[in-house]
């Protein structure tokens, strides 16, 4: 950030972890090498840091020598690391001025001081983060008229006040504002009328529908029923033979397996005179469903498995399902009076509008949601719009539950009208901001506004804001930036690229969420690998700014690697996809002016580490062959 | 907005060639909105050329100073101190700004970072395209707010002609990407407000003179007396 701050005022603990540091290095000559170089207020090395006694002691050197920002290097256990968090909070340091350095790697007294010395300028660069305490709207709006959005409504009002529409009767039509204070605007009675809430739970449930090409064209009629035909009917079935088949339709949910089960259960206590469920899988993995069949067999209900596919048959007797049963070898039958098929599942009406008028995302079936396994459940790409229920795909029971739980947990923050959250968002340098849409437009979660004002300095007045509710820190924004106006705290330009004035051979600008942490495991697989490679760690690879690439190879690096998330895996949307663009145009940079490839872009997760040593051994060959990088400049 | 693209860089690199140290200029107003002269793309242009200069084993010195509008003379006093000490300019403003700059400072040479394209909509984050030609004649009241100057690839003034095929321009095969037929959309928008009858209007020829330069403009009610 360019904000200069003043009167920074260091504290440094070198902890020997007991005796751990001290096996591979001498913690003393550590310890003399900083005070040579670096700025600091007050340096101690420690035998164990984690004590009551050291606290106390440090908490006493932190009112003596008026400290404001700690450096703790020793390990990095959790325990510490919380335990430093929870000193800083109760001396009232910002806990963004806490850095820790793990020296248990370290092999020399040499990399110990570059390790703490990389830490100490980190934190002499870093803003101060602060706080801002917003108002926020309490009331819920929650959409949907099944028994999903009845039971999330009921869950919410308990703590604060709710507003269920079906979206049919009164539908949205338009939406405005961020987590906290949306504006959502409602076509009532034919009416538009604006009302304001804080969070949004999306509640639209699934819909059932019988599709025959399943059933080898079999239309439904008086004898076949599709599964909430005979639900809705509630006829009475004494002294008849009901036949189910599940397994063709709605594969992947519990629903329709849960919902025979029940009715299979009400069937036999209602007097019919044979129950029977032909099922490929048997899908009892939640709550409560296995007790469910349990009880089902010991009423009597047949359970029988079938194998590939089965016939609808109809006999003088009655309708029959022929069938093949996986161990029997002649075909099987089930002569019945009534045969109920399950359906599969899809959106309820309005599930695409909505996800238009939201700007928020479908995936699989057309369900709200993309199939990407960083995206929590009931969370959407917005902050502040929640999914419950079988809106993201058919859920069941339990697991209805549990979401609306965690939906309970989000909004609730919300309830008290006001909320405090540390100012963590990008920061927008109004002289820079040309107001020219490219970050409003390229934010994957909405969390952009342009603001107005005589305090934005430029000849628009006009700056473009980020929200600090909305906004999930991805740094998409930053990197698109083409005003160079914005900074994300914690991971500012000069923060980074005060990492690569002197890099390594390779530099591999890692995603936190997946290129990171397998770097860190990659490291335990091959520690020889690692030696002539720099992690520099990013929120996201979206934030990985073309003149991160050029500045590393600028500065001496013969290659660079961006290690991404896999493809639609990418927590901030398109984060991934924005670091592949921008791979792509800086090696036409390089190619351009024949300097060769140098960049790799790896596609990883977190528990691949032997795949990113793979491409770190990639990298070193293709740089190999391209060879010393030419172009480093010689300041 | 005007929209302009970087030059390929060989060209720059040619230009610069008997340099040692350079100014490279951006500009904060059409060029950064158009993502191609702001101060992210001037960083990127001199860390190209610095690296290109490295490797040819002729390093070069660049300063890199990014103003509000190369095209007001105010804000390119701003270079001054900075123009002192190069022997060159790129200027990654668009030609308006480039020559604006240029004049500002007539002892040093300016070469042109960009070129200048059109005056364009951004239709989404990396895309442009042309809406005006800066003709001096606007016909936009006859042909349903959709300008064929800007629009028809032979900017007729009574359209369609024989290469509209199925909505789309005959020029569209040979620059591989499909232009609507200007006439069709003036057509197609008429039709929706009901303003059909307009395509039976014959529009007079236009006076070229005006699309012609050097153009001026004067506001006489505006301009100031410093003597």
């Amino acid at each position: 950030m360019t904000k200069q701050i003043t009167n920074i005022r260091i504290g440094i603990y070198l902890c020997d972890c007991d005796g751990k540091v001290s096996k591979k290095v001498d913690l003393n000559s550590v310890k003399v090498a900083i005070q040579s170089k670096a700025e600091f207020e007050y340096i101690r090395a420690v035998e164990v840091a984690c004590t009551k006694a050291e606290r106390e002691q440090i908490v006493a050197e932190i009112d003596k020598y008026s400290l404001n920002r700690l450096l703790v290097a020793g390990c990095s256990d959790p325990f510490i690391v919380r335990q430093f968090l929870q000193l800083a909070d109760d001396k009232g340091i910002n806990r963004y001025n806490v850095e820790f350095v793990d020296l248990s790697a370290a092999e020399s007294v040499g990399a110990a001081v570059s390790a703490v010395d990389t830490a100490l300028n980190r934190l002499h660069l870093r803003a101060e983060v602060g706080y801002e305490e917003l108002a926020v709207i309490p009331d819920v709006l929650v959409i949907g008229a099944g028994s999903e959005a009845a039971a999330a409504a009921k869950a919410i009002a308990k703590n604060q006040p709710v507003v269920q529409i079906d979206n049919v009767g009164t539908r949205v039509i338009g939406l405005d504002g961020f987590p906290g204070a949306f504006t959502v605007c409602l076509l009532e009675n034919g009416q538009t009328v604006k009302k304001d809430f804080g969070a949004i739970v999306l509640a639209l449930g699934a819909v059932p529908q019988y599709d025959k090409s399943k059933y080898g064209g079999v239309e439904l009629g008086a004898d076949v029923l599709s599964l909430s035909q005979f639900i809705n009917a509630g006829k009475d079935y004494a002294g008849k033979k009901v036949g189910f088949a599940l397994g063709k339709a709605d594969e992947d949910s519990l629903l329709s397996f849960a919902a025979v089960l029940k009715a299979a259960l009400d069937l036999k206590e209602k007097g019919a005179s044979e129950v029977s469920i032909i099922y490929e899988d048997m899908k009892i993995c939640a709550d409560g469903l296995e007790q469910e069949y349990e009880r089902a067999r010991k009423k009597g209900v047949n359970f029988l498995k079938y194998t590939g596919e089965f016939q609808i048959t109809r006999f003088a007797s009655g309708i029959a399902f022929m069938y093949r049963e996986p161990f029997l070898a002649d075909p099987a039958k089930i002569v019945a009076d009534y045969i109920v098929l399950a359906e599969d599942f899809v959106p309820a009406a309005g599930t695409l509008e909505l996800a238009e008028i939201f700007d928020i995302r479908t995936g699989p079936g057309g369900f709200f949601q993309k199939d990407n396994v960083h995206f929590l459940p009931i969370r959407s790409n917005r902050a502040g719009i929640f999914f419950v229920g079988s809106c993201h795909g058919p859920i069941h029971g339990t697991d209805l539950y549990n979401e609306i739980e965690a939906v309970l947990a989000e909004v609730s923050a919300f309830a008290k009208g006001k909320v405090s959250v540390p100012s963590l968002q990008p920061k927008v340098e109004a002289e820079k901001c040309a107001v020219c849409l490219t970050c409003y437009r390229c934010c994957p979660h909405h969390a952009i506004e342009i603001v107005h004002g005589e305090e934005y300095n430029n000849m628009y007045f006009s700056a473009a804001r980020m929200n600090p509710l909305a906004c999930q820190r991805c740094g998409v924004c930053a990197a698109e930036c083409p005003g160079k106006a914005i900074q994300l705290p914690l991971y500012s330009d000069q923060e980074i690229l005060f990492e690569v004035q002197q890099p390594a051979r390779i530099v591999a600008y890692a995603c936190e969420n997946s290129g990171f942490l397998a770097s860190e495991f990659a490291k335990t697989l091959d520690p020889e690998l690692q030696k002539d490679l720099q992690i520099v760690e990013v929120p996201c690879s979206g934030k990985i700014d073309i003149i991160y690439l050029l500045k590393a190879l600028e500065n001496g690096a013969d290659g660079v690697m961006l290690c991404v998330c896999h493809k639609e895996n990418c927590k901030f949307v398109w984060g991934n996809d924005r670091a592949e663009q921008r791979k792509v145009r800086a090696q036409q940079i390089l190619n351009q002016v024949g300097l060769g490839e140098r960049i790799d872009f790896v596609h990883v997760a977190a528990n691949q580490g032997n795949q990113f040593n793979t491409a770190v051994k990639a990298m070193a060959e293709k740089i190999r062959q391209s060879g010393t990088n030419p172009g480093k400049v010689v300041k | 907005m005007i929209v302009a693209e970087g030059k390929p860089v060989e060209k720059i690199l040619e230009m610069l060639a008997p340099y040692k140290k350079v100014l490279i200029a951006g500009c904060r107003g059409c060029v950064t909105v158009c993502l191609t002269g702001g101060e992210k793309e001037v960083g990127i242009l001199a860390s190209q050329i610095r690296m290109a200069r490295s490797k040819d084993g002729n390093p070069i010195e660049i300063l890199e100073q990014t103003e509000e509008r190369q095209c007001d003379a105010e804000y390119n006093a701003k270079f001054l101190e900075n123009v002192g000490k190069v022997d060159a300019i790129v200027s990654l403003a668009c030609g308006i700004g480039i020559q604006y700059l240029g004049e500002k400072y007539p002892l040093t040479p300016i070469y042109p970072g960009v070129n200048t394209l059109m005056l364009g909509a951004n239709i989404d984050v990396g895309r442009w395209e042309e809406r005006c030609f800066a003709c001096g004649d606007c016909v936009l009241d006859k042909t349903g707010g959709i300008c064929p100057i800007a629009r028809c690839s032979k900017s007729l003034l009574n359209g369609p002609c024989g290469g509209s095929q199925f909505g789309k321009c005959e020029v569209s095969a040979p620059v591989k990407e499909d232009i609507p037929c200007g006439w069709q959309l003036i057509y197609d928008r008429l039709s929706a407000l009901g303003q059909l009858d307009k395509m039976s209007e014959i529009i007079p020829a236009k006076n070229w003179l005006r699309a012609k330069g050097p153009r001026t403009y004067v506001r006489e009610d505006l301009t100031l007396d410093r003597s």
